[in-house]
């Protein structure tokens, strides 16, 4: 059993979980207190121990089935359920029927299980032993049995049936006699999936599928990132935060501010019989203070996505974050970040703002800003605006670019077109860009970490 | 110690706590492995609930530790009773030179009071905070960390001893032990990512919301006053509730007070003047009761069956293409 936990373990790091070894180690104590024959119990006690995320709930839902089976049920021979006189029907059914059958309803009717050579000689045929998506299984267990001639399976039960009951067979067994082809039938589909699925897990474990690195996705743009890489890279985000709010927080306790700390002074030198030895100053933690005004429209979707993210998973190194939402009007959106984890709150937020079509305007949602949300700006506050600077032809509005630059503190742009793009069509970015005091461009991931990154710097 | 799977949900049964299968068996592990659990879950979904009904049906002491942004060690661990140092200090001179006045020489002195020092620097001046009440505490304790989400990530890291070793290190003292190892139990609203170091050194649970029979169980346990009927119905319009898209859905401790509410102001049925009184229990958001004021409208009550609900987002964003 430790065996079948252990390759089950390395299926799950194959698919993306971090498992350590500790926690593996744990998992095979806890199922060593617990009765293993209880399937139920053995589930939790691998996922209590091994899944301490949400998200990889599911990948474990996905390949536990795969791992922990009993390589589905055994079939039932018929003469199990027919006396010798009914047995002898069959045989004369059989040879009246010779032609007509195939090899699969004997076997059927036989219950002979499918042998692991037999599973192994049709996995080659239909290419099951090449396969890497556990969402192929099912199919293929479906082409291997029409192979197998199941198609035609109820036509020649029928055949079969009627054929006995010329014979004489009493209704009774003929009824019971269709109940085992059937069950039987099932118990070989399961047979068949169930070691298809088994085989995956274990390619699957050998050599994890290759994907793209990390690495190279950060340098990819936002908008060639298909789905699953797009996911991967949120994944990432995290432990990009986590370095991001070590940096930040090591930058600020540089920093002894002037103020005396009379509490940590005494508490330190008690050993000192209370005489002041050591001084203790008040840290300086001024965390910096955010404003976001983000683009939500579709072609910005994805970057502000990322950058929301980043903002909020270092939320304990900000000192405020307030985020708003414009395309064609402005709309504050920090609740939804502060009651909920990015991945639950980005998609209410681009839901509460549905894209039309060619309306992005920033001038009015920055004079709607100015009027309703004003105060969100002070001289501590950086204000950040993710856009493109495509406003559609409308009115750019630097007047209150010129408005808010003198309220905040500072104010920088992140854009992720490339510079070659500004200024051309409705882009408006060459008039705006002057004015920041930063204009990063985030067109991919590394980009943006960066340019997070520098928004932490300096006070 | 409990024996089974089976005793732990029967025990916290008795506490009045519903526990699924999955509950049971993650607290019995936990107490087997001597693990923390880790319990995340959306707000009041009984996280902190179950705290309390384990270290009842353990029959331990319940020791809580609440977190909020800035908790320290001083605040979560000990703090040196500087005060009362200074006061025994002063009540004790005279008996401290009648200690010293036979030594001859400074060198002396000094060996004789290096030899009291200990008074000085014992437990008897250390004022536990809840780790240290737990780690010390002569009996068995259960500890609650609650939504530890909500310190910072050094306070974090600062943990990491505490809960695997279940030891505390006071630097003029030395490495105190747990006499009796407590059970622990770490909860989080799931705001911000733990540190995968934690999370290691924990059992997992997320609790969800419970399902529409979960809940009327529970309903029916601790609010048995309501009529069997009226309570589907509250829970049946709850759960109807979860499922838009609201700034904030009403938990269970919000489905008990509005039950009680409901108990209370001897509401015989869900009609449209009861619902209208008393959402404001179930929501808190203004805008939330304006939208389920509007949904009742619209589709004028009773549960809605067969249809796909537009107010379930699917949690998919697709990258668009430019426009």
């Amino acid at each position: 059993m430790e065996d079948r936990i252990i390759q089950f373990i390395a299926g799950l790091r194959a698919a993306g979980v971090r498992v350590s070894l500790a926690e593996s180690q744990d998992a095979i104590r806890a199922t060593s207190h617990i009765d293993i024959a209880h399937r139920d119990l053995f589930r939790t006690a691998l996922k209590t121990t091994l899944i301490k995320e949400r998200a990889d709930g599911a990948i474990f839902d996905k390949l536990f089935p795969l791992y922990f089976s009993s390589g589905g049920p055994p079939l039932t021979p018929s003469s199990d359920i027919l006396s010798p006189d009914e047995q002898g029907l069959l045989r004369d059914a059989l040879r009246a029927l010779a032609g007509d059958l195939k090899d699969l309803i004997r076997r059927l009717l036989q219950g002979q299980n499918l042998s692991q050579e037999e599973l192994e000689k049709w996995a080659r045929r239909i290419g099951a032993d090449r396969n890497r998506r556990p969402e192929n299984v099912r199919y293929l267990t479906r082409e291997m049995l029409r192979q197998m001639g199941m198609d035609d399976l109820v036509e020649q039960i029928e055949k079969l049936l009627g054929q006995l009951a010329q014979l004489g067979m009493s209704p009774a067994a003929l009824g019971q006699l269709r109940e085992l082809l059937e069950a039987n039938a099932q118990a070989m589909a399961e047979q068949a999936q169930q070691y298809f699925g088994q085989s995956l897990a274990r390619r699957l474990a050998e050599q994890p599928p290759d994907k793209p690195t990390v690495d190279e996705l950060m340098d990819r743009p936002f908008d060639a990132l298909s789905e699953s890489e797009a996911r991967e890279l949120r994944r990432e985000v995290v432990r990009l935060a986590a370095r991001l709010r070590s940096r930040a927080s090591l930058r600020q306790r540089k920093g002894s501010g002037p103020t005396f700390d009379a509490k940590t002074t005494i508490r330190a030198n008690v050993r000192h019989g209370g005489i002041p030895f050591e001084m203790h100053w008040k840290k300086r933690r001024l965390k910096p203070r955010f404003a976001l005004i983000c683009d939500v429209s579709t072609s910005m979707r994805p970057v502000v996505d990322f950058l929301l993210r980043l903002i909020y998973e270092m939320q304990d190194q900000v000192g405020k974050a307030r985020s708003f939402a414009f395309i064609d009007h402005i709309e504050e959106v920090t609740d939804e970040f502060t009651a909920a984890r990015p991945e639950i709150a980005i998609p209410i937020v681009l839901r509460r703002l549905p894209p039309g079509y060619y309306s992005t305007d920033l001038g009015i949602s920055l004079d709607q800003f100015v009027k309703d949300y004003g105060e969100a700006v002070d001289r501590r506050t950086t204000l950040i605006i993710c856009g493109d600077g495509r406003n559609n032809y409308n009115n750019p509005r630097l007047d209150l670019i010129d408005f808010l630059k003198r309220r905040a503190k500072r104010m920088v742009w992140f854009n992720p077109e490339s510079k070659y793009e500004w200024g051309t069509g409705d882009s408006d970015m060459l008039q705006y860009a002057p004015l920041m005091d930063a204009v990063h461009q985030v067109s991919n991931l590394r980009q943006l970490t960066e340019a997070v990154d520098r928004l932490f710097e300096g006070r | 110690m409990f024996n089974t799977t089976a005793d732990v949900i029967e025990g916290l049964g008795k506490q009045q706590y519903i526990a699924s299968g999955e509950i049971g068996t993650v607290l019995y592990l936990a107490e087997r492995l001597n693990k923390p659990v880790l319990a995340e879950g959306p707000a009041g979904v009984g996280k902190t609930e179950l705290a309390k009904a384990w270290a009842a049906a353990a029959g331990r002491e319940l020791i809580r530790l609440q977190c909020y942004e800035g908790l320290d060690e001083t605040k979560a661990l000990y703090e040196w009773e500087y005060a009362k140092q200074m006061l025994y200090t002063q009540l004790l001179r005279d008996k401290l030179q009648v200690l010293l006045s036979d030594s001859q020489t400074l060198s002396q002195a000094a060996d004789k009071i290096a030899a009291e020092d200990d008074v000085f620097f014992s437990q008897r001046f250390l004022l536990p905070r809840p780790l240290l009440k737990a780690v010390l505490s002569e009996k068995p304790v259960a500890l609650l960390i609650d939504e530890i989400d909500r310190t910072d990530a050094e306070f974090e890291a600062f943990l990491l001893e505490v809960l695997s070793d279940f030891q505390v290190t006071v630097p003029e003292i030395g490495t105190l032990t747990a006499n009796n190892q407590p059970l622990v139990l770490l909860t989080s609203n799931n705001t911000r990512e733990l540190s995968e170091a934690l999370k290691r050194r924990c059992v997992y649970l997320f609790i969800d919301y419970p399902t529409t029979e979960a809940e009327l169980r529970v309903v029916r346990l601790k609010v048995p006053d309501l009529a069997p009927a009226l309570a589907k119905q509250a829970v049946d319009f709850v759960q109807r509730l979860r499922r838009m898209d609201l700034k904030k859905s009403p938990s269970v401790s919000e489905t008990l007070d509005w039950a009680k509410a409901l108990v209370l102001l001897n509401a015989k049925s869900l009609d449209k003047e009861t619902l209208e009184t008393t959402l404001t229990i179930l929501l808190k958001h203004e805008a939330d009761v304006q939208r389920a004021r509007l949904t009742l409208t619209r589709d004028d009550g009773g549960p809605r069956r067969g249809r796909s609900d537009p107010d379930v987002f699917d949690g998919n964003i697709r990258p668009l293409k430019r426009i």
